[in-house]
């Protein structure tokens, strides 16, 4: 893209109907950082399929530009815009991306309390449990090991294996792995039976 | 790890073959073929039960592939497994009644009686399959690439370890008999030390359909399915097969040829269980679609001590160098027509370079690397009686196979990095002792994705 990529310019060819213009543009997305992150969303929760995607993507690029090493004062405001986007009024498809996108760049101080809260939420708890298990802090963890003395029902055992991933000690019998536990039958029946 | 009675013994079947043949274990050369048993048909007590998780288009051609071992009784396939219940229903057709079928392959690693796993499911189960079948006990061979992420490779490496079983990941292209050509070449310094490798392919597919999400068909159980995948709706363009246009899952040529391509580079250079120090990559993305993965690419890992440089390029078709024509009177004991022309690598020695095209089910040297003779004091390298073989062998005498998981972990790093690299548009520095990226958080991170519950390492 041979022109400075604005704000303005991001969002018009974002939603261009020529996928080449939509695709140069959410590659060159990164530098245009926090202020583009509010729009992105929104052209991702009501933009027409493809370009909800270029969306999405526009947002990603952002997300790891200001991920590179040495570029904190950049990827605090993107965090701060993200954690935006987590309300109950927004769609889950964004919400979910959101929450793998704050796995990347997010952490416990700054994001861990959001993170947590969507734990409660049965359609994006799974997202949020993974995000929490990825972000390397002591404030992620003690999270997780709240939210498994606090959140009831077989979600635990989910939360569980989370804290075993970063070496906490989990109570094996209160907790069982079930990961080789067979649970989908076939309706087959071997050829000629 | 679940202890079981076996049928088969592993590293106790020694040895004792091997050196009543006069031949040692782990020297490089051809095994013979009867320090694989008692001459002609296996009894029954050696046959090794073997069970298929994922009986599509590839894994089928897996269970095809061990047909002569079944023939020769030395194995036999006992149970198939998929997701998908019209292609069970396929493969059972296939595979006949005696193997049981099912949805979950859990069960299949529950079953005492089952020796051995063929994995040949989309390449984000790898990992997770791997891991649990080494920790029931099973030998494994497991499509390549090996893995998704650096955290599946480690823990892949370590369950086989713990487990002491036989591993061959599915990079056939070692095993041809013209990479035996290959790496003997190489290894006997025909062209001199080498200091650059350009592995080439043509480019990765794009998807111009626009498809939106949808319900699963019927026959397809869409959770199983996506496994350890976050959640997603289902989409027609996720499977079956084109899953290796996904970066999370197949990762685009890179990860589906790159792990023959570069397989053959790192055997053939004697790098196995090495790794770069830097790995650049840039590249162009599909426009549209739910295809992510590279479409044109250029990769650049350097190595250090030995110094050398490896390029990977995916590259439109018409700069693809061209294939050599072999004539008829080069077409027999077994050497074909060059079938798959649009990749392999060239090879830059200090004293001329060679090339080969292929690298997976064919592998094809130019003519001067198979004319060569070995001379009188040259150093001969192993030659593979066949990728299942040489994995057959593994189980039987404990020897270690031509693709085990960790050299297989190792080139799907490569892979991993390559597209990590890519997808963070900057370089990575890597450090082969620790098995991690160093000096970039957020990458670092991203040597792993956490797995959605219950489908977890």
């Amino acid at each position: 893209m041979d022109e400075e990529l604005t704000l303005d310019l991001l969002i018009a060819k974002i939603q261009d109907p020529d996928d080449k213009i939509r695709a140069a543009a959410w590659d060159a997305a990164g530098p245009v950082g926090a202020a583009a992150v509010a729009p992105l969303a929104k052209v991702m929760a009501e933009g027409e399929l493809e370009i909800s995607r270029a969306a999405k993507r526009a947002l990603w690029a952002i997300v790891r530009y200001v991920g590179r090493p040495g570029a904190d004062e950049e990827k605090k405001p993107v965090i701060g815009e993200l954690l935006k986007l987590l309300g109950d009024d927004r769609p889950v498809a964004v919400r979910r991306e959101v929450v793998w996108m704050l796995s990347e760049i997010g952490c416990g101080s700054c994001s861990g309390e959001v993170l947590a809260k969507l734990l409660r939420n049965e359609k994006l708890r799974e997202d949020a449990r993974c995000a929490l298990e990825r972000i390397p802090d002591e404030e992620t963890t003690k999270l997780l090991v709240d939210a498994l003395e606090s959140i009831p029902g077989d979600f635990r055992l989910a939360l569980a294996h989370s804290l075993r991933v970063r070496g906490v000690e989990v109570d094996e019998k209160r907790y069982p792995c079930q990961k080789l536990a067979p649970t989908r039958q076939t309706q087959v029946k071997p050829a000629g039976a | 790890m679940t202890k079981q009675n076996r049928k088969v013994p592993r590293r106790t079947f020694l040895k004792t073959a091997g050196a009543a043949a006069g031949v040692a274990i782990g020297t490089p050369q051809l095994i013979p073929a009867h320090a694989l048993a008692a001459p002609g048909r296996t009894g029954a007590n050696g046959r090794i039960n073997v069970g298929h998780i994922g009986m599509g288009g590839r894994a089928r051609g897996l269970y095809r592939e061990l047909a002569p071992l079944r023939e020769s009784g030395d194995c036999q396939s006992v149970a198939v497994c998929d997701v998908d219940e019209t292609r069970l229903a396929q493969a059972s057709q296939e595979v006949g009644p005696q193997a049981a079928v099912y949805r979950d392959y859990r069960y299949i690693l529950q079953r005492k009686d089952i020796d051995a796993v063929v994995i040949g499911t989309p390449d984000h189960w790898h990992g997770v399959q791997f891991v649990h079948a080494a920790e029931c006990g099973k030998h494994i061979y497991c499509e390549k690439p090996a893995c998704c992420t650096i955290e599946e490779s480690r823990a892949m490496v370590a369950a086989a370890k713990a487990a002491g079983i036989a591993s061959q990941i599915g990079s056939q292209g070692r095993s041809q008999p013209e990479a035996y050509l290959m790496h003997r070449y190489l290894a006997n310094g025909v062209i001199g030390k080498v200091g650059r490798v350009e592995c080439f392919h043509y480019p990765s597919p794009e998807d111009k359909t626009e498809t939106p999400d949808s319900d699963p068909p019927p026959q397809l159980d869409w959770d199983l399915w996506l496994g350890p995948l976050r959640w997603r709706p289902y989409n027609a363009r996720y499977l079956h097969g084109v899953f290796r246009w996904m970066l999370e899952s197949g990762g685009g040529q890179i990860r589906d040829r790159g792990a023959h391509v570069m397989s053959c580079a790192m055997h053939w250079m004697g790098a196995d269980g090495t790794g770069p120090v830097t790995v650049e990559a840039t590249g162009t993305s599909p426009t549209k679609g739910v295809w992510d993965s590279a479409v044109l690419m250029d990769v650049k890992y350097t190595f250090e001590n030995p110094d050398w440089v490896m390029t990977w390029t995916q590259m439109p078709n018409e700069e693809l160098p061209p294939a050599e024509e072999r004539t008829p009177d080069e077409l027999i004991d077994g050497v074909t027509r060059i079938s798959r022309p649009g990749y392999g690598a060239i090879y830059y020695g200090e004293g001329g370079k060679c090339m080969h095209w292929g690298g997976d089910g064919g592998t094809w040297a130019e003519r001067k690397v198979r004319q060569w003779q070995l001379p009188a004091g040259g150093k001969d390298v192993y030659k593979s009686p066949g990728h299942m073989q040489d994995w057959l062998l593994g189980i039987r005498t404990g020897k270690r196979c031509i693709m085990d998981i960790e050299w297989g972990a190792g080139v799907a790093n490569l892979t991993i990095l390559g597209n990590l690299s890519f997808i963070l548009k900057r370089k990575l520095r890597w450090d082969q002792s620790k098995m991690e990226i160093v000096g970039d958080e957020e990458a670092r991170r991203m040597m792993s994705t956490p797995q959605r519950y219950p489908y977890y390492l």
